[in-house]
């Protein structure tokens, strides 16, 4: 009972953060949905028996993501303005996406076959060296793409960074 | 061999509760008592007497904390009531979280993860999102640039944090503080990884934003920085996650440096408590030592010298397990 509550209530958060960060108007409001949508989904990861994965949510995404979108605004004047009118162009659009992805989704959620596994002790599980070897061998491909993404983000916000230099001097 | 406080209960909801209300009961405590501790400390340092009211000023600090908790939370203006109320707790209820996973004895722990450092690294990252809601929230310039200033250190100096705790990790192989401590058996760590160590308490003392690192509060500049416009106990919290954070980092520093409760002689949660308040002595002596930083040394400090000292660090630690 107490176990069911506890789940329904990280659900519930994770749709309270993410209706507040889809049709807020306030840029801030937008990121603290974020971050409580994305803390929900730790929540459920922990319930799931995956405390490895919910600490990471917690560490990339919300101590992260999140804080650099907060340092990234605050230093921009996003914040100080007033939100623009909304468009109904993009906000068709944007509803388009939205049903699609969750109709992509959905229908293979629902056509998959989930097998299901005794969850494995998680003292095995977590360890640094069960984790290394998962890493480096069944993952590696997403491990090294992952790598690749990051490469490729550091790399754009340098050029973005030295475009804007010169201006600045002269 | 050691017991998990966390299985002695049937019921996990009760075992946590009860833990939760151990840790608070003994953050109160502690934070009244270092706050005595640094008046005392600091008045040393300047040739001052401090605090006298009652046997060595112990009783200013029960006077103090009448004062806070009976006085009117103002709330101002045009702040955003929700976020302004939510804040000070967003900043206090990470280290409540945290501080149940030390391992202060050898056979009585809370409960043992073994992957308590990912998790210490996680949630120790949420506070600085309550600090920024606090400036944001107060509606006040100098709330709002002490928030700015503080998240731009926090995410600074986390990094050379994370890098200085890996070494750590990669030695024991393990990231359970119980194991840590247990690996510390013929010595410390702070032996072999010395520099390690002083990269974590000068990161840690940035982390938990006291002075020469207090720039997001310094008085001169920004009254009080991202807590200018709180009052009462909504202030006192602010004041409780300082000094709590203080434990928190000094008691990881313990862990994972200092050997934690192990000792000769004594029991170990002393010998715990004895590491943990000499490390705490040394970041007061900092703050009454160093003058402020100026914004652009500090950042230059975390990202000129920290970042590249801990990866040399690091790939030196690499290099070394390798080869021995």
């Amino acid at each position: 009972m107490l176990e069911q509550a506890v789940i329904y209530t990280f659900v519930a958060l994770v749709l309270i953060g993410g209706i507040l960060a889809a049709f807020s108007r306030q840029i801030l409001y937008v990121i603290i949905g974020l971050g409580i949508s994305l803390l929900g989904l730790a929540g459920l990861f922990l319930n799931l028996g995956s405390p490895f994965v919910a600490a990471m949510q917690v560490l990339i995404y919300i101590g992260g993501i999140t804080v650099a979108i907060v340092f990234a605004m605050m230093l921009s004047i996003a914040m100080s303005i007033r939100p623009p009118d909304p468009n109904p162009q993009k906000l068709g659009f944007a509803i388009a996406c939205a049903v699609i992805f969750f109709g992509a989704v959905a229908h293979l959620i629902r056509g998959a076959q989930f097998q299901q596994i005794a969850s494995p002790a998680s003292e095995k599980a977590w360890s640094v060296g069960a984790l290394g070897h998962a890493l480096l061998t069944h993952y590696n491909v997403v491990f090294e793409a992952l790598s690749l993404v990051l490469l490729l983000a550091i790399i754009g916000a340098i050029l973005i960074a030295r475009r804007a230099l010169p201006k600045e001097n002269s | 061999m050691k017991t998990d406080i966390v299985q002695l209960f049937e019921n996990p909801y009760l075992a946590l509760g009860v833990s939760i209300a151990i840790i608070m009961a003994y953050l109160s405590v502690n934070a009244i008592m270092l706050i005595w501790l640094e008046r005392k400390l600091s008045a040393r340092i300047q040739r001052r007497i401090g605090p006298q009211r009652g046997p060595f000023g112990l009783m200013q600090q029960i006077f103090d904390m009448g004062k806070l908790l009976s006085k009117e939370l103002l709330t101002p203006e045009h702040a955003n009531k929700l976020l302004y109320v939510i804040a000070p707790i967003l900043v206090f209820a990470p280290v409540v979280a945290l501080s149940s996973l030390f391992p202060i004895t050898s056979t009585y722990i809370f409960h043992d993860f073994n992957i308590a450092i990912v998790l210490i690294l996680a949630i120790s990252g949420i506070n600085v999102i309550g600090i920024f809601l606090a400036g944001w929230g107060s509606n006040n310039k100098y709330a709002l640039l002490g928030a700015v200033r503080s998240v731009a250190q926090n995410i600074s100096y986390e990094i050379p944090l994370i890098l200085s705790v890996i070494p750590i990790v990669m030695i024991t192989r393990t990231m359970s503080l119980y194991d840590i401590t247990l690996a510390q058996e013929t010595y410390p760590f702070i032996l072999v990884q010395p520099i390690a160590l002083i990269i974590f308490i000068i990161s840690a003392t940035a982390e938990t934003n006291r002075a020469p690192f207090d720039i997001p509060e310094a008085e001169s500049e920004l009254v009080a920085g991202f807590h200018t416009e709180y009052s009462g106990m909504r202030f006192g919290l602010f004041f409780f996650a300082e000094y709590s954070n203080m434990i928190f980092a000094c008691a990881l520093a313990t862990v994972l440096f200092l050997g934690g409760w192990r000792g000769p002689l004594l029991p170990d949660a002393v010998w715990f408590f004895i590491k943990v308040y000499a490390l705490i002595v040394l970041m007061m002596w900092f703050r009454w030592t160093f003058p402020r930083l100026r914004f652009d040394q500090l950042m230059k400090f975390a990202w000129v010298v920290l970042v590249p000292l801990s990866l040399i660090n690091l790939l030196i630690t690499t290099l070394v397990l390798k080869i021995v």
